[in-house]
């Protein structure tokens, strides 16, 4: 078959329960990975999520409700994040479309300022299958991160974790090393492309808040009872082998007012617990690159 | 009303005459049990190059992209890890499993057929893949392939059928029966077995869900996780209640990439810790089911 390579050519089917359990160093039993989005809502362009459709239902343009709507999160909601993760001493992954290095540089300083993992996001938020130039939007993107925080992220998450059956094949020609767009597993995986093994890491789209919130409409306090849920069962599964939960959450949804104490709840839930490590992406895969070249070498 | 008749196949009345569930002679289960609850596990394989079935997150700005990795992957998870927490389950409180699968999923998915087989669960056919059965080329070739990858795959030739999404046209019970299928679930209207009658032999339908089924409760009316096992519970104490008398069958529907996420697979557990106590209660297969029926029920028009 010619073209790039479809999911199970890059990756075979495999049974959680058929492989040898990971362990985490000095005895942890689980990664609790918190991912931040921040994105760029052009005014030019249909917003991204709506949550009050116009009149009569007709997507309208511009649409300045929902420009607001997200660009709260990156004027007020965005910092009570940085309240709750300075007082936590947690370094978050940050998703995030490059073009917030130029529209909100005061945002993107302040999270390289306190050690956020910058993680590859596009270059602004649409679906990548509407990009003309992949290659060449992917490339700006990390170019463009690399250049404001001195160091090139090894990390990526499509927008809305699109991807074409391509993409991974252009992001690793571009330096990248892992990816949350494969939600397929608790663990981390290789998958192949034509440039070489690509890691991908247990990112979520359950326990997120645009498909909680924005999507099903459930209350306010619903994440914190579905993160606590699914923190438990990985918590008790994590006994017999190293489990990863995921958080992702964006400025303009969990940095409400009225959401913001049930994800400072989640923490104060998740850190009563002994053998959680708060690492991001970049920690996660600084300690399985390792394991992962020792499975394919075992593999050869 | 008139409704024209289908070219081929016959509409929902010409099967089965309208019955009014009191009316009926009581039906009797052994040991003095009220109710038979059957727990259907769906396992599907999402080909990657068509649109997904469903998604549960949707792209910025709307649209359903193609290729949809998010939501391939989000189903596949389904199959590397949560169905092995479903089975966890099975296996605590043995209940005799029923599977339903996609013929394509039997081959993709070898260590959940082979652990299935193990344990000696029902596999039911569920279409050759993932897809409208109005949208398959040829329905008959559809069931028969599938029943002959069960076949090769289990050893046993499939007795039972439900439509992928329950979908069917006016000439699937006929061909049902003719391929060689005993029972179909496709037909949700009643809390006993019923006979549709086809243009040849008669075939058997049992009770099914879409109530008290994942799809519905999780990914189309986005409740949170624990309405599932409220409502399994409601269900199953309306149904005890209204068994005084005459059996009826309850029929729970979970597919390993909702149920198996790890938030909501104690909500699913907490049923049968609850349920499985029960003495007055049976949990059988479809065919365990069917056979009763067939045995004690009223013999076919």
């Amino acid at each position: 078959m010619g073209g790039p390579m479809i999911p199970k050519e890059r990756a075979d089917y495999s049974a959680i329960v058929d492989r040898r359990p990971l362990r985490l160093p000095g005895g942890a039993r689980i990664v609790f990975w918190t991912i931040v989005n921040y994105e760029v809502w052009d005014i030019g362009k249909p917003m991204a999520r709506q949550l009050l459709p116009a009149p009569t239902g007709v997507p309208l343009m511009p649409d300045v409700v929902h420009w607001g709507f997200h660009e709260y999160g990156m004027r007020v909601g965005c910092w009570r994040f940085h309240e709750l993760f300075r007082r936590l001493g947690v370094q978050p992954t940050l998703a995030a479309n490059a073009r917030i290095c130029e529209d909100y540089a005061r945002v993107a300083a302040a999270a390289r300022d306190d050690g956020w993992e910058f993680m590859g996001h596009a270059y602004e938020q649409g679906p990548i299958h509407k990009e003309t130039d992949q290659a060449g939007m992917i490339n700006r993107t990390m170019d463009i991160m690399e250049k404001f925080c001195g160091k090139r992220p090894v990390g990526w998450l499509g927008p809305g974790l699109t991807q074409t059956l391509e993409t991974p094949d252009l992001l690793a020609a571009a330096g990248v090393k892992y990816i949350g767009d494969w939600v397929y597993d608790d663990e981390p995986t290789v998958i192949r492309t034509t440039h070489g093994p690509l890691v991908t890491l247990p990112y979520t789209i359950e326990c997120n808040d645009i498909p909680v919130m924005i999507i099903q409409h459930h209350n306010s306090d619903y994440l914190l009872q579905l993160v606590k849920d699914q923190f438990d069962r990985l918590y008790a599964e994590s006994e017999k082998r190293a489990k990863f939960c995921a958080l992702a959450i964006h400025p303009y949804i969990s940095g409400q007012p009225h959401r913001i104490k049930y994800l400072e709840a989640i923490y104060d839930y998740v850190n009563g617990h002994e053998g959680v490590l708060h690492w991001n992406g970049a920690q996660i895969l600084e300690w399985y690159q390792p394991i992962a070249q020792q499975q394919m070498k075992a593999a050869e | 009303m008139n409704v024209p008749k289908p070219a081929a196949g016959m509409l929902p009345n010409d099967r089965l005459a309208y019955s009014a569930i009191p009316t009926r002679r009581p039906l009797k289960l052994p040991k003095g049990a009220r109710m038979a609850v059957w727990t259907v596990t769906n396992v599907e394989d999402w080909d990657p190059t068509q649109t997904m079935p469903r998604t549960v997150l949707t792209p910025p700005a709307g649209g359903s992209p193609m290729p949809d990795i998010p939501n391939w992957c989000w189903h596949e998870y389904g199959n590397r890890v949560g169905f092995w927490r479903l089975l966890q389950v099975y296996d605590e409180f043995k209940i005799p499993g029923v599977m339903n699968i996609n013929g394509v999923a039997v081959e993709a998915y070898p260590d959940i057929v082979k652990a299935c087989v193990e344990r000696n669960w029902e596999f039911v056919g569920h279409g050759y893949t993932q897809r409208n059965m109005q949208k398959v080329a040829n329905e008959r070739a559809d069931m028969r392939k599938s029943a002959e990858v069960l076949e090769k795959a289990t050893g046993k030739r499939p007795r039972g059928w439900l439509g992928p999404g329950l979908t069917e046209t006016w000439e699937t019970p006929d061909i049902l029966a003719e391929e060689g299928y005993d029972y179909v679930a496709d037909w949700v209207l009643d809390d006993q077995p019923v006979w549709l009658k086809t243009r040849g032999r008669p075939i058997l339908n049992i009770p099914y869900t879409q109530e008290c089924n994942d799809v519905a409760m999780m990914l189309i009316q986005h409740h949170k996780a624990n309405e599932f096992y409220e409502r399994a519970m409601d269900q199953f104490e309306q149904i005890h209640k209204d068994a005084k008398g005459s059996g009826r069958v309850m029929a729970i529907s979970v597919h390993p990439y909702i149920m198996g996420a790890p938030h909501r697979v104690k909500y699913f557990r907490k049923i049968f810790e609850k349920i499985r106590k029960k003495r007055d209660v049976l949990f059988w297969t479809g065919s365990q089911i069917a056979d009763w029926y067939s045995k004690v029920g009223p013999k076919p028009v």
